[in-house]
């Protein structure tokens, strides 16, 4: 948009005269046209003064100590306390505690169904073995 | 922040993340440091939007409640804190000004105002009554963008968001409102030699 005459007395109408307070993407135009037309500015921006100055009259209201501890009551009331962060904390713990526990289970029924699975064709190789020997007469065996 | 440009977020600067984020972790002075930053603001807004120093408590409180619910829930990226804590607000303050609507009270409208008379010595808190009365008086609207611009200084955008308007419109609700306050107030300028002297010369 344009810097001018026009626009210096659109922007102090809609947001006053303190420049602070205008759109930032036209704040560095028209601080530099206010700049080098300081009176004419000023007669632009005068209405716009007297209006800030009548709403900077509006007292700013104080908070007071009940409203405060009231609302850091609600804080804790809504559940925010260290307190519940640390059983967060220490949920978390007992749900990794308990994860390795049961890591711990599985790798044990695992070893132990490999155990018996690697040992079987051992313990077949044994049977068969042994019933080849029913077939050899006891004399043999034993003279 | 690298993973929000990744996943083509704009990402939002918020002076509040730091804190929303210790807030959520219960930490006591994040707490007492948000009711330091945000009440007064919140109080602030809500009195002047409804001009009503009880109903402004009332509003304030219920908008902190809703921030600590947030602040576990809260993803920082999308919008500023402030800006959402003052949404809660102004919705809190349309509730009321409809009930009030609904429900007629003695108060007559829109009446020229009696305050006390012109006096170039009148005292800033009785000026500061004035005002607030003249501000109570203006439309809704108009009321809430002088509030969000100057009171809260929110930037234009920001309030034209908060608004749901277009920044234009905005600028024509701020425009129609200060000068309606001026109107109103326009017997303490006259009163004031000052002000008529450079009235004067102003041409």
């Amino acid at each position: 948009m344009t810097m001018n005459a026009e626009r210096i007395k659109q922007l102090a109408e809609a947001y006053g005269a303190d420049k602070r307070h205008w759109p930032q993407a036209e704040r560095a135009a028209a601080e530099g046209f206010v700049a080098a037309n300081a009176v004419q500015a000023e007669r632009l921006m005068f209405d716009a003064r007297q209006t800030d100055a009548a709403l900077d009259a509006s007292p700013r209201p104080m908070v007071s100590n009940a409203l405060r501890d009231a609302v850091i009551a609600s804080a804790m009331a809504a559940g925010l306390s260290p307190k519940k962060a640390r059983m967060v904390w220490d949920r978390l713990i007992l749900w990794a505690g308990a994860g390795w526990a049961v890591a711990a289970c599985a790798g044990v029924i695992a070893g132990a169904n490999l155990t018996l699975h690697m040992t079987s064709d051992a313990r077949a190789d044994a049977v068969l073995y042994q019933a080849q020997m029913i077939a050899v007469d006891d004399t043999e065996v034993l003279g | 922040m690298f993973l929000r440009e990744q996943a083509g977020l704009s990402a939002i600067a918020d002076p509040d993340e730091d804190l929303v984020r210790r807030v959520a972790q219960g930490e006591p002075a994040a707490i007492q440091a948000m009711v330091a930053r945000k009440l007064p603001r919140m109080l602030a807004l809500a009195q002047r939007m409804l001009g009503d120093a009880s109903e402004a408590e009332d509003v304030a409180q219920e908008a902190m409640l809703r921030a600590w619910k947030q602040a576990p829930k809260w993803r920082p990226g999308k919008a500023k804190f402030d800006t959402w804590l003052h949404r809660v607000a102004l919705n809190l303050c349309y509730d009321r000004l409809r009930r009030r609507r609904e429900v007629p009270t003695e108060t007559p409208p829109d009446r020229p105002d009696e305050g006390p008379a012109p006096d170039a010595g009148l005292l800033s808190a009785e000026l500061g009554l004035r005002v607030d009365a003249a501000l109570k008086r203006l439309p809704d609207r108009q009321r809430e963008a002088i509030v969000l611009c100057h009171y809260q200084e929110l930037t234009n955008i920001e309030a034209a968001d908060l608004m749901s308007v277009s920044v234009e419109a905005l600028e024509s609700l701020l425009s129609r409102g200060r000068r309606a306050l001026r109107q109103s107030l326009a017997d303490l300028a006259s009163a004031n030699p000052a002000t008529r002297r450079a009235g004067a010369e102003r041409g």
